[in-house]
């Protein structure tokens, strides 16, 4: 056959009649395309980000030095390595100032990934440093300069050697935000170690052994390396480095995928309703084809072709313009994003590829196919339905497709079950609903004006059609409506976890008779801070009266453990009691409370007793209830809390948290010169990466946001624009019979309007479903209802298909009817 | 030439049967025109149908050059339909989004003709349109229209025209110069024309008019 589908399609396109079709395929490939770039390229950034946290991309522990074997294999590689080893050891100045101090050793080329920052005095500006102190020198923390008396140029003497003070050293990529046993820091050249002659064995250190590459590679090299790993040696990636930002991350991952996999779905939604229109309007061609002699293995020949070329040149204008899209997302964020995006690979525009073909196949192809049994009859009769007619079989098709792209694009089921669960209650709810209080409405319809008889009647005559599209605009509400909410809750999670007054400095070993100066200090320069806590050190000996291991490294399993205990009279804030009971005000019962993990680790549970050594006493305690601790909150936080009287009689300390603005940071200088024996933790840095990391994400989600609102607007406008016709020829005979204006538009609207209804109270009940699905199994967040969904997603239903199908509708009005006639 | 023999066809309207043909008998030869004529719902458009292999019958057969057109499946009598038959309908039936002369070419097309191109602007040269071969159906007129679909139905040679009230859409004077370029074209080429039409003065210039009334031949 010599009418070539290319012709074909060229004459269609010319003839206007492909428009829909292929905008709406256009669409779905950049948006799914352009999405799937930016989110990896993206993801590709914050994963680098993030691995300044680790300043490695993988990174082995150990309490012992590491074997050679595994550096000379990662070179073997190309991956670059480092090593750092810290450990407690005091630091000795002139006049027999000391102190104890956290030393970490660095080799050369640490950081491997984030920044090293130094400044040239105490407190003063921080710049990046290429490299660690040279071979002979040291980096003194800030305070550390007031405690020992020293300035730049100096000697401190650690162990045997003595070292040049060279500069402040204000932050580390790998600075662990545990504040625990942790002095200022001292730090030094990896091969000036055996100088000092302080590591022996036995003695409390730990290496570090940093590995940076490219991801393959990388992935090759943990591959071979985690067979070898002894107890004790522990293998550290992006997600163990920074439980703040690792589950921040993970959840804009999770929103982000979730966004694309929407996208997917609204794109196949758009493509089906496309398709059909197209099939609709090519029937009469078929016909005509037909009768003139066209078989259907050539007409089926004819359309399959066409699709074909129609797929492969809306996924290359897709690709093109979701690459552009992306990289219009980049340019305008450029500046608010402070990392640099990484390579997006080819495997969005493979997505962008794939979907397309699974939806032409899956969605378009079912009514095309059908074409080809059209009836050559109708050159004859022209009032002949529709034949192409969708079954069950087409509908489970494309929702099987829509699921099968949902998965692989997220590549997490959870997810996509807790969308599909939604569609799934549309779909549902919708056509029984929509069907029976359509139906319902004969009755009410007939006693009515006008208008409503003219709306109801046009209701009910398109019925199963009507909920259909019912059912097609609740499921793009519903969707947005989940986007949505899920931004919402994201976003207010993450700016309740760190408010700009968030705590950034924490204060230790407050002696009990240091506290009212140092509350005064703090409130003399108006300086706000967090209760204070008092602190007791001991060690855990034994559970349920057996004695635990002593070694820390070789033991797996449970071992003697140090921690820091504190006393309350009620439950801390931010914490949530898992079980058991909080003790009563006043208790005496020698009992304590334990933070879940810490529990798990020793294997307690309420009940079971644990022995305690404090200042070199035996303490016997029952757990009489877990707790559950926000370690993301910057809050002073205890794995053991006792009631007061307990620990009332053992050596304690105090310590608090407060927040100092950047311009008050000399503050601290004061402060460790009135108070020498008080430690101060500098955590402003940390904080402050945590909220640019947060913020990037939060920009990024708004973004994606705004695009997928885009697409589903599309889908709703297709979704008027299917039923358009039939209106308009409805309408047009009205006007053409002497029908008012008023009439007209007001059956539309009330028809339109009554279709709004429904969808948004479908989309509104879905959302509902969906959001706590998605919350609760993916996410990992707290459910709460949202009763502003409710007035928010009807009303969002009513006024967007009325006013989408009024302005579809509107020409039915302003030009002549016979004209309205000619062009359907 | 054609052969209707005891031609039935029923329909399934709102759960009762109707007879729309009662058992028709007609034979046309080769080279005849004929008019099928009667009132509307007499059923002249159902057997036009039938005889050109657009529907199937309930009951009977239709044999034309010696092929049985109920013996064959709807591939069948498409492929029948491109070597042996031409039609022209009321409602022109103009693809839309191509132009005259790729209209025309359609059929010439699916039949594999290498000179599509030419044969079809040599009739709508013929049909006085030589001047409009790039015009799209909505820029030319009710009658071009029909010539173009004249032009069409001649283009692909065929033996037999089915012409479904071909003045229908049109005013007389348009529609008398379309049924005289109509005949004229039928002259020259030898084609058996079976035309419907409630229009006597048009069914007066065929040899033979076959009356229908109630779906029955009523008189000839």
């Amino acid at each position: 056959m010599k009418v070539t589908a290319a012709r074909m399609l060229a004459r269609d396109w010319r003839g206007g009649e492909l428009g829909v079709l292929v905008a709406a395929l256009i669409l779905a490939v950049a948006v799914v395309t352009g999405i799937s770039a930016f989110t990896s390229r993206l993801q590709a950034a914050l994963e680098q980000e993030s691995h300044r946290f680790l300043a490695a991309d993988v990174v082995v522990t150990s309490a012992a030095e590491m074997p050679a074997s595994w550096r000379q294999e990662a070179q073997s590689l190309a991956i670059d390595t480092a090593q750092t080893l810290s450990f407690p050891s005091m630091v000795f100045a002139a006049d027999d100032n000391m102190f104890l101090a956290s030393i970490k050793a660095v080799s050369e080329h640490y950081p491997l990934r984030g920044e090293l920052r130094y400044s040239e005095q105490a407190f003063a500006e921080a710049q990046p440093a290429a490299q660690g102190p040279e071979s002979g020198s040291v980096w003194l923390d800030s305070r550390l300069f007031a405690l020992l008396d020293v300035s730049i140029g100096d000697s401190v003497s650690v162990g045997e050697a003595t070292f040049q003070v060279a500069a402040a050293v204000r932050s580390e990529p790998d600075q662990s935000p545990s504040i625990y046993n942790m002095g200022p820091r001292v730090l030094m050249h990896f091969s000036d170690i055996a100088a000092t002659e302080v590591v022996q064995p036995g003695s409390r250190v730990e290496y570090r052994q940093l590995f940076a590459g490219e991801a393959r590679l990388i992935q090759r090299f943990v591959t071979w390396l985690e067979p070898q790993l002894q107890p004790g040696q522990r293998l550290l990636d992006v997600k163990q480095g920074q439980p703040g930002i690792g589950s921040a991350l993970q959840r804009a991952e999770s929103f982000l995928l979730l966004a694309g996999s929407l996208a997917v779905v609204l794109a196949g939604v758009a493509i089906a309703l496309a398709a059909r229109r197209f099939s609709e309007r090519h029937t009469d061609y078929v016909a005509i084809m037909k009768s003139l002699g066209a078989s259907s293995g050539a007409i089926n020949r004819l359309y399959g072709s066409s699709l074909l070329l129609l797929g492969l040149a809306a996924t290359t204008l897709g690709c093109a313009l979701g690459w552009l899209m992306q990289a219009g997302f980049f340019a305008i964020f450029a500046e608010h994003l402070p990392v640099l995006p990484g390579p997006s690979g080819i495997r969005p525009y493979a997505i962008g590829f794939t979907t397309a073909f699974t939806c032409l196949l899956c969605f378009a192809w079912p009514p095309l196919r059908r074409l080809a049994q059209a009836s050559p009859l109708r050159v004859l009769r022209r009032d002949m339905p529709h034949e192409n007619r969708r079954s069950l079989g087409d509908y489970l098709l494309g929702l099987l497709a829509v699921a099968a792209l949902m998965f692989w694009y997220s590549g997490d089921w959870r997810l996509s079950l807790a969308v599909l669960l939604g569609l799934a209650i549309t779909i549902v709810l919708g056509l029984g609903l929509a069907l029976s209080l359509l139906r319902g409405g004969r009755l009410l319809g007939m006693s009515a004006g006008s208008i409503w008889r003219l709306a109801l009647a046009g209701l009910q005559r398109r019925g199963s059609a009507n909920a259909l599209q019912v059912v097609i605009f609740a499921m793009a509400i519903m969707l947005l409506l989940v986007l949505v909410l899920l931004r919402t809750s994201l976003i207010d999670e993450w700016q309740a976890q760190l408010p700009p007054d968030a705590p950034n400095h924490f204060m230790l070993n407050i002696a009990p008779e240091q506290l009212q100066s140092v509350t005064d200090m703090l409130r003399s320069h108006s300086i706000p801070s967090e209760a204070l806590y008092p602190m007791v050190s001991g060690r855990v000996m034994s559970v349920n009266g057996e004695d635990l291991p002593q070694t820390d490294d070789k033991q797996q399993g449970r071992r003697q453990r140090g921690a820091n205990f504190t006393w309350a009279d009620s439950l801390p804030a931010g914490n949530e009691l898992l079980a058991g009971q909080w003790w009563e005000t006043g208790s005496t019962a020698a009992e304590v409370s334990l933070e879940e993990e810490f529990a798990e680790r020793l294997g307690l549970a309420v009940g079971d007793t644990v022995g305690l050594l404090i200042a070199a006493e035996a303490l016997e305690v029952k757990v009489s209830s877990i707790r559950k601790l926000d370690w993301q909150s910057f809050r002073p936080n205890f794995f053991m809390v006792f009631p007061p009287k307990v620990l009332a009689d053992y050596p304690a300390t105090f310590m608090t948290s407060f927040h100092l603005d950047a311009e008050q940071k000399s503050f601290l200088n004061q402060l460790i010169r009135t108070f020498p024996t008080i430690t101060v933790i500098e955590m402003d840095l940390l904080v402050e990466q945590v909220r640019a990391i947060i913020d990037q994400v939060s920009a990024a989600i708004e973004l994606v946001l705004a695009v997928i609102l885009a697409a589903g607007a599309l889908v709703l406008v297709a979704g008027v624009q299917a039923s358009v016709d039939m209106r308009m020829q409805e309408s047009s005979i009205l006007r053409a019979l002497g029908a008012g204006r008023r009439l007209i538009l007001g059956g539309l609207a009330i028809e339109f309007a009554t279709m709004g209804l429904f969808a948004g109270l479908l989309a509104t009940i879905a959302a509902e479903f969906s959001v706590f699905a998605l919350q609760v199994w993916v996410m990992e967040m707290s459910y709460a209802p949202t009763p502003w969904l409710w007035p928010l997603g009807i009303a969002l239903g009513v006024l967007l298909i009325t006013g989408l199908g009024l302005y579809s509708c509107r020409k039915v009005v302003s030009s002549p009817p016979l004209a309205v006639l000619r062009e359907l | 030439m054609i052969k209707a023999e005891n031609l039935q066809k029923r329909v399934a309207m709102a759960g009762r049967e109707l007879e729309i043909l009662k058992g028709i008998n007609l034979e046309i030869k080769s080279g005849e025109t004929v008019a099928v004529v009667g009132a509307s719902g007499s059923g002249k458009s159902t057997l036009l149908g039938l005889l050109a292999g657009l529907d199937e019958a309930s009951a009977g057969r239709v044999v034309i050059a010696d092929t049985e057109l109920g013996q064959l499946d709807e591939d069948g009598r498409a492929a029948f339909r491109a070597d042996h038959i031409g039609f022209v309908f009321q409602s022109f039936q103009l693809l839309p989004a191509l132009t005259a002369l790729e209209n025309v070419m359609l059929p010439l097309e699916l039949k594999g003709r290498r000179d599509a191109r030419q044969q079809a602007e040599h009739f709508l040269q013929r049909v006085e349109l030589g001047p409009r071969l790039d015009h799209y159906p909505r820029q030319l007129s009710g009658g071009e229209q029909q010539r173009v679909a004249i032009a069409r139905a001649f283009a692909s040679e065929p033996k037999i025209l089915f012409a479904d009230e071909p003045t229908g859409n049109l005013d007389s004077r348009t529609g008398e110069h379309i049924i005289n370029l109509l005949f004229e074209l039928n002259r020259e080429h030898g084609t058996t024309l079976v035309l419907v039409t409630h229009d006597l003065k048009l069914a007066q210039r065929c040899q033979r008019r076959v009356q229908l009334e109630d779906g029955a031949v009523l008189a000839e």
